[in-house]
């Protein structure tokens, strides 16, 4: 399956889709790229199981980061289709937004088992709730970490305590 | 009766270079559960990146987030960075970078290679591979200046040129793992204690790699044709006729075992080797830098906006980075990395399970985890807490090797 064929059919299924790419090689140029595709929170268990039924072989997943946008926060779960091939594969990225007064996702790792370390990390680091995760534990941080602190975020909830060092320097400076 | 006792592997371990926490369950000497704790040690660094530097600052702190992998996590940001801001490298910058990925991999594959003889107790085997290691790290000196961390990358292009000497120099290191290879095979594969603590031990199955994401020689030591390197396109690679290496090549079928992860390494520092000469045959000229002014380039960075995805072959496998720029805001507004290890850790699971506490050792080492080192582990029994050492530890791997040997 190739980049169109996948962009095709999230378009059907009513997502919005975008593909963003950028050239590689010097004598063989290819381009590399990356399939953005937004989902609305509420259908996001639905979209990943679209996902996976879809796909014609196991989606790589990579990694879940996150933005904290002030007013929400954005979601990426980054996979990736079509290797084995000879340059073939490229990244397909899903964006999930979600307000800041409701930081709620719904848990994928029956679907990708893969995903439950970095569910745990954006967890203990955006303070995000993941509904019916296998395991809730810290994954990075202690487990002494006070709560309702979240080193990821750009809020009053983020990491000040570890700036002092470097807020000291800044006013001898 | 049966007596489950409840061990700990780490937070400290010499066959894990990075602090990490394996709990295990054992039943008399069979491993029965696992669950891996990694909040031993968060150094911070995404939030330093997106707190506290500037763009090119960045670089250098990505350069520390691995010593070994010290090109990855640059090369990654730089990508990134490239394509938010759309600057272009020089054709020369990018072979030079190819070259500066594939001498990586070589050290990096080598000093895995002594890791596990040590692991298994043969010590000789470790102080043979690293003194053939040696001669990479002594040509990255000359080429870069530094052994460890090079600085080489920069925006659009790398810093220090490879000239005709340097080139020289590369090539004759070329020959000579041409000749330490087949010596190195010949130690690593037909010897007979090696096998027999490594051919069936820790085996992942192809269906556990796909599903558990696993990464570089993890996953194609289980037979999952996978390399960031002939999948997805980056620096000059598509130049190269890569192909992703699984055991099978020299050996006719895959197991999915300790054996077969050390099969992949050796034939890719092979395949590094290839593709490090034909990089130098072909090395086009011209400039390796595309803006030599830092606060014309600093400029063009603040300017941009936009977010970028960029994957890279790391010795241990993908490494993947995401970045967010914002107008206006110096540091990067968004920035999350994921190392090789994230993802292959969550394999020691199905790896360690019906497996002896004297593989332990060996099977933790043979993803190549980049988390740093052990020396002691608790036993709990009757709810008593014994420290043993990591002599002891090791002791134990030995004893299993010499057991096999008569």
């Amino acid at each position: 399956m190739n980049i169109d064929e996948a962009r095709q059919k999230f378009e059907e299924a009513g997502y919005e889709t975008w593909i963003t790419e950028r050239m590689a090689g010097v004598r063989n140029k290819v381009a590399r790229k990356t399939l953005w595709i937004r989902i609305p929170k509420e259908k996001f268990r639905e979209a990943m199981q679209f996902f996976k039924d879809m796909a014609d072989q196991y989606p790589h997943f990579s990694i879940i980061s996150c933005t904290d946008f002030g007013s929400n926060v954005e979601l990426n779960y980054h996979f990736a289709l079509g290797y084995g091939g000879r340059l073939e594969e490229f990244v397909i990225t899903f964006k999930v937004s979600l307000p800041k007064n409701d930081l709620k996702i719904d848990s994928i790792a029956d679907i990708f088992p893969a995903v439950i370390y970095s569910e745990r990390e954006i967890r203990e680091m955006m303070g995000i709730d993941v509904i019916n995760i296998p395991d809730d534990r810290h994954m990075f941080l202690t487990k002494d970490f006070p709560s309702g602190v979240y080193p990821w975020r750009r809020d009053e909830t983020g990491v000040k305590e570890t700036n002092k060092l470097y807020e000291r320097w800044k006013d001898e400076a | 009766m049966k007596h489950d006792y409840e061990i700990a592997v780490g937070p400290i371990h010499p066959s894990l270079k990075e602090p990490i926490l394996l709990r295990l369950t054992i039943e008399g000497e069979e491993i029965v559960d696992v669950d891996v704790i990694a909040s031993q040690n968060h150094r911070g660094i995404e939030w330093i990146g997106m707190n506290r530097n500037n763009p090119i600052q960045s670089i250098y702190l990505a350069e520390r987030i691995c010593g070994i992998c010290n090109f990855c996590h640059p090369s990654n940001l730089v990508m990134a960075i490239e394509e938010i801001a759309g600057i272009e490298p020089p054709e020369r910058a990018q072979y030079i970078r190819v070259i500066q990925g594939d001498l990586e991999r070589i050290h990096s594959h080598l000093l895995w290679a002594g890791v596990a003889a040590h692991e298994i107790g043969f010590d000789s085997l470790l102080h043979y591979t690293w003194m053939v290691r040696e001669r990479v790290m002594d040509v990255l000196e000359t080429v870069n200046g530094n052994r460890v961390t090079k600085a080489i990358i920069m925006y659009g292009g790398v810093r220090r040129d490879i000239d005709e000497e340097k080139a020289k120099l590369i090539r004759k290191m070329c020959s000579y793992y041409r000749e330490a290879f087949n010596k190195l095979a010949k130690l690593f594969l037909e010897d007979d204690t090696i096998k027999k603590r490594t051919r069936e031990i820790g085996i992942l199955k192809y269906e556990d790699a796909l599903k558990l994401a696993t990464a570089g020689p993890t996953t194609r030591a289980s037979g999952v044709k996978k390399d960031v390197r002939q999948d997805f396109p980056y620096f000059a690679y598509p130049d190269f006729d890569i192909h992703a290496i699984t055991p099978d090549e020299l050996l006719g079928y895959t197991v999915g075992d300790v054996y077969d992860r050390i099969v992949v390494r050796l034939l890719e520092v092979k395949q590094s080797i290839e593709i490090i000469e034909e990089a130098l045959d072909n090395m086009p000229s011209g400039d390796i830098l595309a803006e030599k002014k830092l606060v014309k380039l600093m400029a063009k960075i603040k300017g941009s906006e936009g977010e970028a995805v960029a994957r890279y072959e790391a010795p241990r496998g993908e490494d993947i980075h995401y970045v967010m720029l914002k107008q206006g805001y110096e540091p990067l507004y968004s920035w999350k990395v994921r190392a090789p290890t994230y993802i292959n850790i969550l394999s020691w699971r199905p790896m360690l399970l019906g497996y002896q506490i004297a593989d332990i050792p060996i099977i933790a080492a043979s993803i190549d985890p980049c988390i740093s080192c052990t020396n002691r582990f608790a036993v709990v029994k009757d709810g008593e807490e014994k420290i043993i050492n990591a002599d002891y530890f090791h002791r134990l791997s030995i004893q299993k090797t010499r057991r096999l040997m008569k």
